[in-house]
């Protein structure tokens, strides 16, 4: 289900920062989705990227099934081994497993103080469309909370997710992506 | 490109703040937050011990508790209520946190868009997995019939979906690395001395002397068992034990027989003969229990010391020596059954030998003797067995291996999906094991998997041979589900006789979309036309059912802390019927001989030096290669040479060396070098398990050499059908030099 339209906040921008990351499936990787992304890096002059972007569409015989694979590839199960599974623990201060750090733990005793639970527990809380997702439920009325969350739980793990993210993708769409993230996570507020 | 404003900026300014681009019309409304009560900051979260564990980090599977905390595991434990293991585990029980939580696990169905071998994943959902895996095998089925379709299974998980393929679809194309190449010959060669499998069923606490032929037990951990072995050393058992190498059982034993590799059968005629030559050997058993003791008795009259300190280059004297010890302490005598047994081909006619010696010093039923523990039968629910005829049967087709394992000898299986006779086989399921290192000749195996209509693999790591899957599925793993029920009795028979009962209970919920056997088997029954014949709803409703047969419920355990335990009965003691066939007049009318009968290994080229493996304290074979602890503890698999050897040779403690066989195939990765006086010269030793090919396989891809690689020349157990896998011989590579080695 999608939302109606009405004024962008960060919420939206973090609401569709969180969705770029999740699985592609056609319910909501649409021709519409893209349009939107592509129209969102004209705002921001990523007039290279954008360019990327259409070109590996333009040449792709099953562009979401693209995305798929590298989505797999770089996030899930691969060949050569996931890359950069998307998880705070499994990059930052631990031995590369999950929950190979306290950060997960950290992660969620910090939902839970600001007055959020995950609705299901069939992932780890440091996901990070789990992560985008509460900082739209933050940006809304606690910008200290905001950006105490961005400093201590996401910024310091992301950036080093994207040097690996970046560095090792074969599709253009998820550089894109965490240049997208990186922009609206680590810029001023 | 970088962006050249601020977030704050781009907000205000642009147009995304007027909804010309509609974000929130692309995004969808559902989000994985619920408002929640405030926690107070501090707060703690407490953790709980949750019971009914069952470890399967190796096959001995030890009772556990976890250490959960806000349903996250922290810590695994032995279940301090356990009469098997008790608050001990080993190394790689505790290091099951790391399988649980490895990034690499496979979690999402995923189909494979590239080639066998060579694949391209992509991420699908279950109906779509299920849906093409069940129309992929009813397309086999259909066409070639049910004896189309192979099974490679493997583990407490792949129990239910192995019956589904043997009893509802039908065929027999089965084969477990667990028989074929490991203990299934170990088990018939006893069936067909004792009427029985033995398991390692010797009462080692209350031995006098203990006899190891090639255990190594020590590098070899499981823990009730070492429990036995440790507690009989601490009792005063001498310990004898066969090994080229010496093991972690050699240094502590007292009598060391250094023995040439594949000869420990003409060193237990030997001993046999001397045994009777001396009339040292239980008298009022051979009379009680055994049969053909004159036929035995004549068959292996030309087992002189003599002649056997030739074949496995051991001084006379000191076979005497193991002869004389024990004769002394019988009938109180461990004459340890082994596990991996399938060595060079010629191994059933060693577990008859070693049968028949427990038999010629009385060492059954006796204190530290051969004694079967006596355990609660829990009834098995599963598959109806359908009558589906014997018609496909390779073993019956081809006339051979009569003392077979139960299901299919694995070069059987292979030879036909490789040339098409007697019948194609082009579906195949791979259920939790490895055949890429668990069945010599990689390359046969690939040939078998790339001319296949479908292959589909279930698995908790993407291993390598999960490379050559079109359809992988996520299973849960030992943590994280119901399934196998745990019996047995207290470790020491010399302690008040109890019975445990121990069903395995998940510890945590499975994460991500990973599911486990029954649910994955049903699904695939279903599509597949057989729902009709589904015996249980749920992993649950198994369990419970089982526990039924004896009076118990998955609910009563709970109760219990995981482990039900009651009264036991006495073990000791021999069944009047007990017979010995010391002469097997079946094996002889089947063309095999009757009597236990040394057949000579295949002399080692010179320049080479024999290939033997043996097991790491830290690993389970291939299946723990992956874990970050265990990988920290013991990384690559040394390579054990001959100190006068390596220094001829130039080598030194800690030189990156690679290994090459005698058919020219070089080992994929490297290790290093391990100089000690402690190993034959004809010999070259590496543990197992190492070596992974798979990239996937963050921390155990290319680390250390896998011997399976380099096993390429077969040789088949003829009675059984099994592999031998020490008749490989190689020599060292260093620095892309290949060194000759003299022994």
């Amino acid at each position: 289900m999608m939302k109606d339209d009405g004024e962008n906040s960060m919420v939206d921008v973090y609401r569709f920062l969180a969705q770029a990351m999740r699985y592609p499936t056609p319910d909501w990787f649409t021709d519409q989705y893209f349009s939107v992304l592509l129209s969102l890096l004209s705002e921001l002059q990523l007039n290279v990227e954008k360019d990327e972007l259409r070109k590996a569409q333009k040449e792709s015989f099953d562009f979401i099934e693209d995305i798929q694979v590298e989505h797999t590839r770089l996030f899930i199960n691969a060949v050569p081994h996931v890359i950069a599974p998307p998880y705070a623990s499994v990059h930052y201060k631990g031995d590369g497993t999950f929950y190979g750090s306290r950060i997960a733990e950290a992660t969620k005793k910090f939902y839970r103080e600001k007055g959020f639970s995950l609705v299901k527990e069939d992932d780890l809380p440091d996901h990070i469309v789990y992560e985008l997702e509460f900082l739209a439920l933050l940006t809304q009325e606690d910008e200290k909370g905001e950006r105490e969350f961005l400093d201590k739980f996401f910024i310091p793990w992301f950036s080093i997710f994207m040097k690996k993210v970046t560095r090792e993708a074969h599709h253009p769409y998820y550089r894109v992506v965490m240049k997208l993230i990186d922009f609206f996570t680590r810029e001023g507020l | 490109m970088s962006i050249k404003m601020t977030r704050r900026k781009f907000l205000q300014t642009t147009s995304l703040a007027a909804a010309s681009i509609p974000l929130a019309k692309v995004v969808s409304a559902e989000t994985g937050f619920a408002p929640n009560k405030f926690t107070a900051p501090g707060s703690v979260v407490g953790t709980e011990t949750v019971t009914g564990g069952v470890c399967e980090m190796c096959f001995w599977r030890c009772n556990l508790v976890g250490k959960v905390r806000d349903k996250m595991l922290v810590k695994l434990e032995g279940n301090p209520k356990s009469i098997d293991n008790g608050s001990a585990i080993c190394a790689r029980g505790n290091a099951g946190v790391k399988l649980l939580y490895d990034p690499d696990r496979l979690k999402y169905p995923m189909k494979n868009i590239g080639e066998r071998g060579n694949p391209k994943w992509k991420r699908i959902t279950w109906e779509e997995a299920l849906d093409e895996c069940a129309t992929k095998l009813k397309a086999v089925e259909t066409k070639y019939g049910a004896h189309g379709i192979a099974m490679f299974p493997h583990g407490a998980s792949a129990k239910y979906p192995m019956e589904y393929l043997e009893n509802v679809i039908g065929t027999h194309n089965v084969s477990e690395a667990s028989f074929f190449q490991c203990r299934g010959l170990r088990d018939t060669g006893y069936m067909a001395t004792f009427g029985t499998p033995p398991g390692e069923n010797v009462d080692m606490p209350n031995a006098k002397v203990i006899f190891l032929v090639g255990d190594h037990l020590g590098e070899n951990v499981h823990v009730s068992h070492l429990k036995r072995y440790l507690k009989g050393l601490e009792n005063g058992a001498k310990l004898v034990v066969l090994d080229p190498r010496y093991s972690a059982s050699a240094a502590k034993s007292d009598i060391w027989v250094q023995i040439k590799p594949g000869t420990d059968t003409a060193f237990m005629l030997a001993v046999m003969n001397y045994l009777l030559e001396k009339n040292k050997y239980d008298k009022k058993f051979v009379g009680e229990h055994c049969v053909g003791f004159e036929k035995f008795k004549k068959g292996i009259s030309h087992a002189s010391l003599d002649w056997a300190a030739g074949i496995c280059d051991v001084p006379e004297k000191q076979i005497r020596e193991v002869a004389e010890l024990l004769a002394a302490n019988a009938p109180n005598v461990s004459v340890h059954p082994g596990r991996h047994v399938s060595w060079h081909g010629n191994d059933f006619q060693r577990m008859r030998a070693q049968g028949c010696l427990t038999a010629l010093l009385g060492a059954i039923g006796v204190p530290g003797g051969f004694v079967k523990p006596k355990g609660v039968k829990v009834k098995g629910i599963g598959w109806p067995k359908g009558e589906h005829g014997g018609d496909h049967n390779l073993r019956v087709m081809a006339n051979k291996y009569h003392y077979s394992p139960p299901g299919t000898p694995t070069d059987l299986i292979r030879e036909a999906c490789i040339t098409g006779k007697p019948y194609p086989i082009k579906g195949c399921v791979i259920w939790g094991q490895n055949p890429m290192q668990t069945i010599p000749n990689q390359q046969k195996t690939i040939d078998a998997l790339k001319q296949m209509d479908f292959v589909m693999c279930v698995d908790v790591m993407p291993t390598d041979i999960t490379m050559y899957a079109d359809i992988l599925l996520p299973e849960a793993c030992y943590l994280e589900r119901y399934d196998y029920i745990k019996t047995g009795t207290q470790w020491n028979f010399a302690d008040p006789h109890q019975q445990f009962i121990s069903p395995r209970m998940p510890l945590v919920d499975a994460m991500f979309e990973r599911k486990d056997e029954i649910w994955i088997t049903n699904e695939l029954a279903t599509r597949m036309g057989y729902g009709d014949k589904i015996p249980v709803k749920s992993q649950e409703e198994k369990v419970d059912k089982e526990l039924a047969t004896v009076n118990l419920s998955i609910e009563q355990i709970k109760k219990e802390d995981g482990i039900h335990i009651q009264p036991g009965k006495d073990p000791y003691g021999v069944a009047d019927d007990f017979e010995v066939l010391l002469y097997n007049e079946d094996l002889e009318d089947n063309g095999y001989p009757g009597i236990p009968t040394y057949v000579a290994v295949e002399e080692i080229p010179t320049g080479f030096a024999r290939l033997v493996y043996g097991r790491s304290p830290v690993h389970t074979f291939n299946r723990s290669q992956n874990n970050v602890w265990l990988n920290y503890e013991m990384p690559v698999n040394p390579v054990w040479v001959n100190d006068e050897v390596a220094n001829k040779l130039g080598l030194k403690d800690g030189d990156e060396v690679s290994l090459v066989n005698s058919e020219g195939v070089v080992s994929s990765a490297t290790s290093i070098i391990k100089s000690t006086p402690g190993i034959r010269k004809d010999t070259i030793y590496i543990a197992h398990g190492y070596g992974s090919k798979n990239p996937m396989m963050t921390a155990g891809v290319n680390k250390g050499i896998d011997d399976q690689e380099l096993i390429t020349k077969l040789a088949v157990d003829p009675e059984t059908g099994c592999h031998g896998m020490r008749n490989n011989f190689v020599k060292i590579v260093k620095n892309g030099k290949t060194l000759d080695i003299s022994a």
